[in-house]
Formats: C-alpha cells, sequence, structure tokens
C-alpha cells in the first residue's frame, strides 16, 4: 500500500491535487461537489481523481450516485503515517 | 541496411520524449513535495535519457562508431538491440499512461 500512496501522489501528473482531495476528505466525507468547491478545481476533474483514488482503493464512497460522499478507505487509514509524511512535505 | 537499424534508431527517439515527459512531472512533483520518492524517479529518468541519448550518439552522429554500426554489425546484433529498446518503449509507454492518467 504504501507504494501504491507514493506512487499515486507524488509520481503522477495529478498527483498533487490528489493529495489535496485526500487531506480535505480526511477532515470529513464530502461529495465530488462539495470537494470541487472547496479545493477550486473542475467537477469532472475531481470526479477523475476520486476515480483513481477508488481504483488504488485509497478512497472509498459511500452511498450511491450523486449524493455519495466519500472518506479515505481503511487501507488508506491504516497507512495514514504515510499519508501524513507525504503530505508533510507539500508545499 | 535492415530495417532492425531504423527501428532501434526511432525507438531510442521515442524513448527520450516519453521519458522528457516523464522527467517533467518527477521533477515538478519533487519541486511540490521535496520527497525523495519523486527524486529518485527523477534520477531513474535521467539516466536512462543518458543511456538513449549515448544509444543514439553511437547509431547516427559520431563519425567511427555510427560508420560501425552502420557496415561492420552483424544482423543479428540490431534484432538484439533493437528488442531491447523496443522493450524499453513498451514499458515507458505503460508508464507514461499511468502518471498522465
Amino acid at each position: 500500500m504504501e507504494a501504491v500512496l507514493w506512487y499515486v501522489l507524488t509520481g503522477t501528473r495529478g498527483g498533487a491535487n490528489r493529495a489535496r482531495i485526500l487531506r480535505t476528505l480526511d477532515e470529513r466525507p464530502r461529495n465530488a461537489n462539495q470537494l470541487a468547491e472547496e479545493l477550486e478545481l473542475d467537477y469532472k476533474t475531481v470526479r477523475h481523481h476520486l476515480d483513481v483514488l477508488m481504483d488504488n482503493d485509497v478512497v472509498q464512497r459511500s452511498g450511491d450516485d450523486y449524493g455519495a460522499v466519500y472518506l479515505p478507505s481503511p487501507r488508506a487509514q491504516s497507512n495514514w503515517e504515510t499519508i501524513e509524511e507525504i503530505l508533510e512535505g507539500m508545499e | 541496411m535492415s530495417i532492425w537499424v531504423d527501428v532501434a534508431r526511432v525507438a531510442s527517439a521515442v524513448n527520450i520524449l516519453l521519458l522528457l515527459a516523464l522527467a517533467s512531472v518527477w521533477g515538478r512533483n519533487y519541486l511540490q513535495f521535496r520527497s525523495k520518492h519523486p527524486l529518485g524517479l527523477l534520477i531513474f529518468a535521467s539516466f536512462l535519457i543518458a543511456q538513449n541519448a549515448l544509444a543514439l550518439y553511437m547509431y547516427l552522429v559520431d563519425p567511427t562508431l555510427s560508420g560501425w554500426f552502420n557496415t561492420a554489425v552483424p544482423v543479428i546484433v540490431w534484432r538484439l538491440m533493437m528488442l531491447l529498446h523496443v522493450f524499453e518503449t513498451a514499458g515507458l509507454a505503460f508508464l507514461a499512461w499511468i502518471t498522465f492518467d
């Protein structure tokens, strides 16, 4: 899981925004719309990042379709030190 | 000379372009995250760029070496070189796909 987190968050073009998304979801679960607003990103961009994060089991979705909120997956939570380390280096 | 030579040259040139694109992503991420992971990827890309640039230099530019590669190198060697370069292109293309996703 650690290697996946490092690659998805620091090895890819969208990594920095994925890291911001993950940090925001850690504060509290949100849906794609709220994320887009909070982070001033395009809704479609947010959806794409969420799909990548879900594919890699970094976030999970609770609920269906439009209103679904996203939150860090259990795997991400059990590796939260790695995520902290990545986020600390940012900016 | 045979087609193997041209394929090897084109593949190394494509490798360099793919690596430059990857290095630009990893370099930018290194500046943003300041961590050893993107730095490691950047170093990996730099060395592979050097390797492919050196290959192109030997195949195309250096008068002695390119002359030798064009006339004295047996076809079997070219086939194997081409295979190496093409495998690398396939690997880098896949890496680019996940990196730009």
